[in-house]
């Protein structure tokens, strides 16, 4: 099973990512934990391509959705300039308040929430691609 | 997302409820902020309402904390629903961010600071 769908680097856009994935779990029969786990690991990475894509042009974010039988592959592929996320160094979330920072919390959500991501610059555009494991209940 | 301020005793109360992102993040931290400033309260954060947090809305609570550190008054947050302490465990939050269970042990545990 597929699904491919298109937003653009506005971030009013989250409102109608929330809005397929909903529809989505019922479609798909998965769990809500899941279909909330994706809608993280996806709005973390629009929300990256949006504040690095620059506002005063339009961007496309095309975004694909892959079920097997064990897991969902997503495929996120925008013309923003190049960037890589997957070097986005993690934070360190063992520091005291006083020394944590703001920066890398999205990716590191995205990389504890998915299980495998891979960075490609293919034809001008960003290819991001993410395993999501499926729980075993709703294999 | 929609926020509901109220006062308590000694606690300003912010009741959340809705969806926290990078979308909705700006509106939340533009009402947080005249309380961060010059902290005067104790400041409660209810999130019984709140279905969603991303990292957009994680920094604002971040901040929260750290303007509230040293000052005498309390930041505690309530009421979170399984995903949102997920992503506050996963984040590394909750090890200097007072979780409570409900609204009341929050302020129960504000009288016990007193």
């Amino acid at each position: 099973m597929e699904l491919s769908f298109q937003l653009k680097n506005n971030g009013s856009e989250l409102t109608t990512l929330h809005a397929i994935l909903v529809k989505l779990e019922k479609r798909w029969a998965l769990s809500g934990k899941t279909v909330m786990e994706l809608n993280l690991i996806l709005d973390e990475l629009v929300t990256n391509i949006i504040e690095h894509s620059g506002c005063d042009k339009e961007c496309v974010i095309d975004i694909k959705l892959i079920k097997g039988n064990s897991e969902i592959t997503l495929i996120v592929t925008d013309d923003s300039p190049p960037f890589d996320p997957t070097l986005t160094p993690a934070p360190d979330i063992s520091l005291p308040l006083e020394e944590r920072g703001c920066g890398g919390l999205g990716i590191h959500l995205v990389r504890k929430f998915s299980d495998g991501c891979r960075y490609k610059r293919a034809e001008n555009r960003n290819v991001l691609t993410l395993i999501k494991k499926l729980p075993k209940e709703h294999r | 997302m929609k926020t509901e301020i109220s006062q308590e005793n000694d606690a300003t109360i912010f009741t959340l409820s809705g969806r926290l992102d990078s979308h909705t993040a700006p509106q939340f931290e533009k009402e947080v902020e005249d309380y961060l400033i010059s902290p005067e309260n104790n400041l409660v954060l209810n999130f019984n309402n709140l279905e969603y947090i991303s990292s957009a809305g994680l920094r604002i609570i971040l901040n929260t904390a750290k303007a509230y550190k040293p000052t005498q008054y309390q930041f505690i947050t309530c009421s979170m629903q399984d995903h949102v302490l997920e992503v506050f465990e996963i984040s590394g939050l909750d090890t200097f961010i007072t979780i409570c269970r409900t609204l009341d042990d929050s302020l129960v545990a504000l009288k016990d600071e007193v």
